[in-house]
Order: structure tokens, then C-alpha cells, then sequence
């Protein structure tokens, strides 16, 4: 789930570094400028794996900073589509389930790729799926008696597979004002997010599938 | 700012547990020798040039180790990385290579072969998650890509503290490895080491309560 991103860019090393290593003043100020932030199209920086080039320090008229053009090699987690990772279940709703990774919240199954049948107990406030229920459309399944039900509860463990990833590139524009009332901003997306599936054998909680060899067969399409 | 190429290489998460682990160590051992130079500069008040590296910034912090407001959720790499429920922490370079190296016999593609390294399979029905069409490919040999990841994790039973930096390293930053060995598991090239767990006791003239035999 992690790739390394091969980036070129232009990095000031303030003048209390020039003391320092150059490559561990550049990795340094690399880390600070891109680590936990999302790149368009590329993925959520970790860190800095390693630098491949880097040109010599130029001053600039105005300011006592060195710049550098660095190319480098980053660690960026981009998991790509229809593979499979261990997440968390952070919350259940009742348009879908939210996992998170500890250090990556936005992923999301929504309720099309949960394993059919399944439903949303209100009460519960979690998922849960009927293994043998077959095409029982979704009023019935509140219905079955409860010993049936796997739940899917808050903090489990799910293996899930990747879908599709979303990024959406937040560029703040002028507020827009309709007839002297400002309109209300639109709700603020995440810069990245996963879509996952758990609708397959195999998938979803890891207690589910632990030695349940006699589920080998058929798999869902 | 330029991007290269999007996708030069695949990362095991062996390879970045691996990775974060170091620069978690050594981030302490500045911090450390930062803290130490302090004490000994007392209430030195000049800009001092021995410190040039600030903190570690908050955005690395956060996406590395320190463990945030919620510690039982795990909230970074590292602790994901090396939870309990994942096989990377049972992982060793060795293991992981000689997998690999088993794998590549089959016809599994790039990302099927880092899938079932990440994953560690044990069971037939996680290996029909991973690989497509599994029954016609390689229905005969299942079992035994079964068992080679068994080998894999199964010789490691125990967390290993820190495992040797992987080759993929840039050749400046090589620190000895630290290895805390568990009993079953011996690899030569470590064998050195294992011996180095002691602490000087020290020789410190205002050290009392150390016993005088080791003098």
C-alpha cells in the first residue's frame, strides 16, 4: 500500500542549517514541507526515503536562504484499486461504514459494496450480514432473530478491498454572494479518500473467516 | 514542484515499518544529544550553532510516531504498522526475501506477490481474496504457497525489536542494527550483537551502589 513518488522541487535551507550535513538539512526541510500532507494524484506523504539529486545552493535578492533543486524519492501510501488491506472500523452509519488506519481515517464503505444481504440495526448502531439470507430484501432482515446476525462492530479488525480513490483539489475561491446573502460554503471534502469493498468471501472481519475452510467454493462475483 | 514519476517503485510494509523505525531512532538519539548539550551549555543565551535542527516538525510527528490525545487507537504508521494483528512485526528481511524468492516460482503478478507478503495468507480463503482466479491458475500449488508464508512468519514467533536496515538504504545513514534476538530465531549475521544487550555499568567516580566486582 505504500509506492515511492520520484518528485522534483525547490527547497530554502535557512542559514542556522548551513552548519548541518546538506543532505540531512534537505531531507529535513523536505520532511517539513510534505509529510502527512496529500499530493494530488499521488497519495498521503509519509516521509523522505532518499534524495537523487540535489543542485547547489543559490542565493535569491531578498533573503539569506540557500535554494536547492532537489530530486528525491518519497514514501507515499496510495493503495491501489483491488487490493487488499487490514483497517479499523471507526464508525457505522447508516450510509455505510468509516475505517480508519490510525494514521489514514478516510475510508469508506458505502452501503452498495457491503456483503449482500445486509442491514443497519438502529438500535446496535452497526451493520450487520445474514450469511445464509440469501435475496432477503432489507426490511425482512431486521426481522431475523439476532443469534443469525454477524455484526459488525466498532474497533474491529476487517481485511477490505480497495476500490476506487477520490481526490478532490480544495482551491478556495472568492465568496460567492446571491441576492446580498452569502451562500453557505459547500461541505468540506477530504483531500483523499478510499472507497472499499467488503462484499466478497474473504472480506470483512478477520474473526469471520478464521478457520472456515468449508467456505472455500464459489466466490461472489 | 515537479512529479518525476507518480510510481517508481512498490514498498512492502515491512520495508517502511522498517524505514520509520530508524528515523525514529534516530530522531531520539538527537533529541537526546540535543538535550545533552543543553544541560551542559547551562543557560548559554547565544544562538547557538550546535542546534540548527529544531523539533521534529508536528506534521512528520504526526504521521510517524508519537502516539497522539487517543493512544489505545494507534493513531500513526508506526503503530499500525506493528499492530499485533498484522504479520509485519513476525517479518524479518530474511523471511521476507526468502518468500519472495518462493514465490517467484508462480505465476503470481507484481502486486499479487506484495499482497501475499503484506497479508501474510494463512488460509485458502484469504489467498482467493488476494489472487484472481486462483482455482484456475494454481489450484494444484496453493498448499504450498500456503506454507511458505507459514515458514515465513511461523520461524519468528516473537516481535523482533528492530530488524536490519534493508538494502535499499541510502549508503550514509547505516547505523549498527540494534537486534534483540528471541531465543529460537539466531541469524549470523547478528550473532555479534546479540552479545552487546549489557549496559556499561560505568566508571564514574560518584557511582555508589554499583557492586565492585565487575571493576
Amino acid at each position: 500500500m505504500f509506492i515511492l513518488s520520484t518528485l522534483k522541487d525547490t527547497v530554502a535551507l535557512l542559514p542556522n542549517t548551513f552548519g548541518l550535513p546538506g543532505e540531512q538539512a534537505l531531507i529535513a526541510a523536505l520532511n517539513k514541507k510534505y509529510a502527512n500532507r496529500v499530493l494530488h494524484d499521488v497519495g498521503l506523504c509519509i516521509c523522505v526515503f532518499d534524495l537523487a539529486e540535489a543542485g547547489e545552493g543559490k542565493v535569491r535578492y531578498g533573503d539569506g536562504c540557500l535554494w536547492h533543486k532537489v530530486v528525491f524519492r518519497m514514501v507515499v501510501f496510495r493503495p491501489f484499486p483491488s487490493e487488499v488491506i487490514l483497517a479499523k472500523v471507526k464508525s457505522s452509519s447508516e450510509d455505510g461504514i468509516r475505517l480508519t488506519l490510525g494514521f489514514f481515517d478516510d475510508l469508506h464503505i458505502p452501503l452498495p459494496y457491503l456483503p449482500i444481504p445486509s442491514a443497519f440495526d438502529v438500535r446496535e448502531r452497526a451493520h450487520f450480514w445474514i450469511p445464509e439470507g440469501g435475496d432477503t430484501p432489507a426490511a425482512e432482515l431486521l426481522d431475523t432473530p439476532t443469534e443469525n446476525r454477524m455484526y459488525i462492530d466498532q474497533g474491529e479488525i476487517m481485511r477490505v478491498r480497495v476500490e476506487t480513490d477520490e481526490f478532490y483539489d480544495d482551491e478556495p475561491g472568492p465568496p460567492k454572494a446571491a441576492e446580498g446573502v452569502q451562500v453557505k460554503r459547500e461541505l468540506r471534502r477530504s483531500p483523499y479518500s478510499i472507497i472499499c469493498s467488503i462484499s466478497e468471501q474473504g472480506l470483512g472481519p478477520t474473526s469471520w473467516w478464521k478457520q472456515a475452510q468449508e467456505e472455500d467454493g464459489m466466490e461472489e462475483g | 514542484m515537479e512529479i518525476v514519476n507518480q510510481r517508481s517503485a512498490l514498498l512492502s510494509n515491512f520495508e517502511v515499518l522498517t524505514l520509520l523505525r530508524e528515523h525514529e531512532r534516530e530522531q531520539l538519539a538527537q533529541a537526546k544529544s540535543n538535550f545533552l548539550v543543553k544541560k551542559e551549555q547551562g543557560s548559554s543565551d547565544d544562538a547557538n550553532v550546535n542546534q540548527p535542527l529544531e523539533d521534529v516538525p508536528e506534521n512528520l510527528r504526526t504521521i510517524e510516531f508519537e502516539a497522539s490525545f487517543f493512544p489505545d487507537h494507534g493513531r500513526n504508521a508506526i503503530q499500525y504498522l506493528s499492530a499485533e494483528y498484522q504479520p509485519i512485526i513476525q517479518q524479518t528481511e530474511k523471511s521476507v526475501k526468502k518468500l519472495v524468492r518462493d514465490l517467484s516460482k508462480y505465476d503470481l503478478t507484481k502486486a499479487e506477490k506484495l499482497q501475499i507478503v503484506n497479508l501474510a495468507p494463512t488460509e485458502a480463503v484469504e489467498l482467493y481474496v488476494i489472487v484472481e482466479e486462483l482455482e484456475d491458475r494454481l489450484e494444484a500449488q496453493m498448499e504450498e504457497i500456503l506454507s511458505a508464508v507459514q515458514t515465513s512468519i511461523g520461524s519468528n514467533p516473537s516481535t523482533t525489536e528492530f530488524a536490519a536496515g534493508n538494502d535499499e538504504r541510502p549508503s550514509g545513514s547505516g547505523p549498527d542494527p540494534l537486534f534483540l534476538p528471541h531465543e529460537d530465531y539466531v541469524d549470523e549475521e547478528h550473532e555479534v550483537f546479540a552479545e552487546e544487550e549489557m549496559d556499561d555499568p560505568g566508571g564514574f567516580e560518584g557511582d555508589l551502589e554499583m557492586d565492585d566486582d565487575g571493576e
